[in-house]
């Protein structure tokens, strides 16, 4: 701060507003563009695709054309927007059961005194940066129906190839290793160190007490998890519910609808339907769905922390 | 750590708990080595044992061919790609540090609001803002042929800003910084301040520095972020492959993915596996770069979310 020789009282005056209100003027000076920005690149688009959601648009000409309910009440009737929404439930329970069983087998395996820890951590993690564009590639390259990696292997063994677009059973379970191969990685970092955060003394005192290494983990190392299981479960089925890259590529929701899921039912009531009212409906049920289950587990979670 | 009951016994539990992780890391990495082996050979490799593609006269003419041959623009994609992967670590980490520092550090009325507003997008999805955000940039007032009401032209629709203006403001890292900064005893600052030092320099000599670990959290997490960014490049640069992000190239190129029809039918092909190992590797090499700051970034977010 320059001090004026000639300085009025008026100028003094603001010096002295300035100096005292220093704080609140930074902050704004900062705060006003992000939250201007902030409004208009999250809080309108919200507003907009609720609003949206009420309506029948083409998002090519013309604008949208208020209907009510009517996108609602087709999603929740309709027997194909129904099947997406059980479908997107299903995968979601089940990649994220998987993921959390094997995490906490491996995390539990990693946590001994094993030589190359860093290595398999590494070949259990890496997998969760690769881009699911790209690796979706590979798994494309195993199923293939002529040359495929797994055909290539039925026919050297004089077994029939198998036409994987044409069986559901498969292309869930392709959709679900896939899923679980790219998010596992996590889950494991998370456990392992849980694990590794649980005091060696609590062990000794079991065993001094002639625990079976079976009780010990029953009793002490399981329910010490519980904390990290419930962050994992909520992290977990937020993002498993929003499924898409996977089912995009490796199935496009076949055969028929059997496969297809809500992110993918969006984007094809945008590109394929032009229907924008319905992709709005779309979004609005996932994003409630969605924060339904962050509240549950919200609660869940102050509880777990507080709790045990 | 005390002798188990039984020495003989946990050796062997342990042996077989390594035998049992170097299979699992193998199956795990598989893909991975499926794609390197695939990529150096040739499809006669492939024919020969078609689960492991083992090389037999190793060459690099499929990479010579992803940077090089006409059906792909690998070079300009990469660019394209690390040029908007940088503009989303610069931009988006300066204003986390600075909103973090301004709802952590400084007193003024409305803080808890602000920050409760800003935090609200973190329970939703972003697929809720998607479709608004794409119509917005469609009808952008005064930008690609647009007049005042956004209408007559395509907007920002396969244009550069499209891909680089939405999710400036992250709420995640705004909260992690936020915690770092909530962590840090206003003394050191108070101390400079005396010596006359302002806010910026407050913020880059006394607490940059205390960030380091954070601030490598929130890149590494960011770079993988946007290098694997997929849904809303393709939404906003489908028809101008000058703009396209390695993803949306890469889909493209190899044939893998579309939005509509029945899902593609891929052959063996060394080109289609060394685009892999391209877009792959950057990552690979950061995780064994950063290792450390990964498991601590993924564990961070555990203890303090």
């Amino acid at each position: 701060m320059q001090q004026q020789e000639t300085a009025d009282n008026d100028g003094a005056r603001v010096r002295a507003w300035r100096h005292r209100n220093r704080e609140p003027i930074e902050a704004w000076t900062i705060l006003t563009p992000a939250l201007i920005y902030y409004t208009i690149f999250f809080a309108l688009p919200v507003l907009a695709t609720i609003i949206l959601s009420f309506t029948h648009w083409s998002g090519m000409s013309g604008g949208p054309e208020w209907v009510g309910l009517d996108n609602f009440r087709r999603y929740l009737t309709n027997s194909i927007y129904l099947q997406v929404i059980g479908n997107t439930l299903a995968f979601a329970v089940i990649i994220l059961a998987a993921q959390m069983l094997l995490a906490v087998l491996v995390a539990l395996m990693l946590n001994r005194k094993i030589r190359g820890r860093s290595v398999f951590r590494a070949a259990w993690y890496i997998p969760s940066l690769t881009s699911p564009v790209v690796m979706a590639l590979i798994a494309l390259t195993m199923i293939s129906p002529v040359d495929g990696v797994i055909n290539m292997l039925l026919k050297q063994a004089d077994l029939p190839p198998v036409i994987f677009y044409l069986r559901v059973d498969l292309m869930w379970l392709v959709i679900i290793i896939f899923s679980v191969w790219r998010g596992v990685g996590s889950g494991v970092i998370l456990y392992l160190a849980a694990l590794q955060g649980i005091h060696p003394e609590l062990y000794e005192a079991a065993r001094v007490d002639g625990a079976s290494p079976a009780r010990i983990l029953r009793h002490v190392t399981l329910p010490l998890l519980k904390p990290v299981t419930i962050f994992v479960l909520v992290t977990g089925i937020i993002g498993s519910a929003q499924i898409f890259e996977a089912v995009l590529f490796l199935s496009r929701g076949g055969p028929g609808n059997q496969t297809n899921v809500m992110m993918l039912q969006i984007y094809q009531d945008i590109f394929t339907n032009a229907d924008i009212g319905m992709a709005s409906a779309g979004s609005v049920i996932l994003g409630v769905m969605l924060l339904t289950f962050a509240i549950i587990n919200l609660r869940a979670m102050s509880r777990g922390y507080t709790g045990s | 750590m005390k002798p188990l009951p039984n020495k003989a016994a946990g050796k062997l539990v342990n042996l077989g708990v390594f035998t049992l992780l170097v299979l699992s890391s193998l199956l795990m990495a598989y893909p991975l080595i499926f794609a390197m082996l695939g990529s150096l050979g040739t499809t006669e490799d492939f024919l020969r044992t078609p689960w492991l593609p083992i090389p037999f006269s190793p060459s690099l003419t499929a990479y010579e061919e992803v940077f090089n041959s006409r059906s792909s623009e690998m070079l300009n994609w990469l660019v394209n790609t690390l040029v908007r992967t940088a503009w989303y670590i610069v931009i988006p980490g300066t204003l986390a540090v600075l909103i973090g520092y301004a709802v952590a550090k400084l007193r003024f009325r409305g803080r808890d609001a602000v920050f409760l507003y800003i935090l609200s997008s973190l329970v939703l999805p972003g697929i809720v803002i998607n479709i608004a955000t794409f119509v917005m940039m469609a009808r952008f007032p005064l930008a690609g042929g647009n007049n005042l009401f956004g209408q007559g032209g395509t907007g920002f629709l396969n244009r550069w800003p499209a891909l680089l203006l939405p999710g400036l403001v992250n709420a995640y890292f705004i909260f992690l910084f936020r915690q770092t900064f909530v962590t840090i005893p206003k003394d050191f600052e108070e101390a400079a301040r005396v010596d006359g030092a302002g806010t910026l320099r407050c913020l880059i000599t006394i607490y940059l520095p205390m960030l380091t670990p954070v601030l490598t959290v929130f890149v590494v997490f960011q770079f993988v972020a946007m290098w694997n960014d997929y849904v809303w490049p393709l939404l906003v640069s489908y028809s101008n492959p000058a703009i396209w992000v390695l993803s949306v190239g890469f889909q493209f190129m190899t044939g893998s993915g579309n939005l509509t029809g029945i899902p593609s039918t891929v052959s063996f092909s060394p080109f289609g596996l060394a685009a892999t190992v391209v877009a792959t590797i950057p990552l690979v090499a950061l995780y064994l770069s950063l290792q450390n700051y990964f498991i601590e970034g993924v564990a961070g977010f555990a203890i303090k979310g």
